[in-house]
């Protein structure tokens, strides 16, 4: 088990730092939280990529011009964190915003305060 | 190496647990920052400086701002409790999900191991590897990669981040279309 976490540590971390986005998502009442959630479970997910384009003793990918050198890191998942990070603030802006209009309709940004108003 | 990662990954966990108990929407917030903080320390010791920066600039610096402006133009509950009631039942299923993921962790790679099956690279990453400075003069691969070989990506990306731009316009009717 000790062995296990100790090699794998870093999928160990991204599994609870998952189901703690999770939980945010599913049980913080007020919205703001929920949307924190989400990021959390984002960065979550972006340190599995970046676990498994890891190498023991290996370095980044910067290949200089002669070649050689080695063994390098994985550059491809680096590259689809990279966009992804960028299109996930773009996903927190358009939610926020559309957080702040609830407020300015209902008042309230507590889900069941939200849900008993929007039911009237 | 392994010390300094095992102490960043204790402190991302706790501050992710934080945020998720803090009840104080701006404490949440902060602690999140400091979150990001710690998983770009992290992501550079991954050998991922790229994204360590990105994160930084991002996760920590972007998304606080855009949280931070969201609750001064709503409001900040908080007050009489410090922490979140727990869910049982949330805290039930996000468990049971956690024990799913974590039984599939014996046949995971260690973490950094040469053998594991992402890093054989194959015709693509190899390609990429040896030839991105031939063909396209950047030495940063991860560069060559996002701005030459899959420039598309990155512009689709761009258009994403425009469409975004748009809709926070329109939802916060900043901008009327007639």
């Amino acid at each position: 088990m000790i062995e296990l976490l100790a090699t794998r540590w870093a999928y160990a971390a991204f599994i609870l730092l998952m189901v703690t986005g999770i939980y945010m998502m599913i049980a913080n009442a007020n919205l703001v939280k929920k949307v924190i959630g989400l990021n959390l479970f984002q960065s979550a997910v972006f340190l599995f990529f970046i676990a498994s384009a890891y190498v023991v003793d290996g370095s980044v990918p910067i290949v200089h011009s002669e070649g050689g050198g080695g063994p390098y890191v994985s550059p491809l998942p680096h590259v689809i964190v990279l966009t992804a990070i960028v299109v996930g603030v773009s996903l927190t802006a358009v939610a926020l915003a559309l957080i702040v209009r609830i407020y300015g309709e209902y008042g309230t940004l507590d889900e069941a305060v939200l849900r008993e108003v929007s039911d009237d | 190496m392994e010390y300094v990662a095992y102490a960043l990954v204790i402190f991302v966990i706790l501050t992710g647990i934080a945020t998720a108990l803090l009840r104080d929407v701006l404490a949440a917030i902060i602690v999140f920052a400091a979150y990001s903080l710690g998983m770009a320390l992290l992501y550079t010791l991954l050998l991922a400086p790229d994204v360590g920066l990105t994160e930084a600039v991002i996760g920590a610096g972007v998304t606080t701002i855009l949280l931070l402006l969201t609750i001064v133009k709503t409001v900040r509950p908080g007050g009489e409790r410090t922490f979140e009631r727990l869910d049982p039942r949330a805290a039930l299923a996000c468990g049971a999900l956690a024990v799913v993921f974590g039984l599939t962790l014996p046949d995971l790679p260690a973490v950094g191991d040469p053998n594991s099956p992402i890093l054989s690279y194959d015709a693509v990453t190899g390609h990429y590897l040896t030839q991105s400075y031939a063909e396209t003069g950047v030495e940063n691969t991860v560069t060559a990669v996002l701005a030459a070989y899959r420039g598309f990506d990155t512009f689709g990306e761009a258009t994403v981040v425009f469409a975004a731009g748009v809709a926070v316009l329109v939802v916060l009717r900043r901008e009327v279309f007639t």
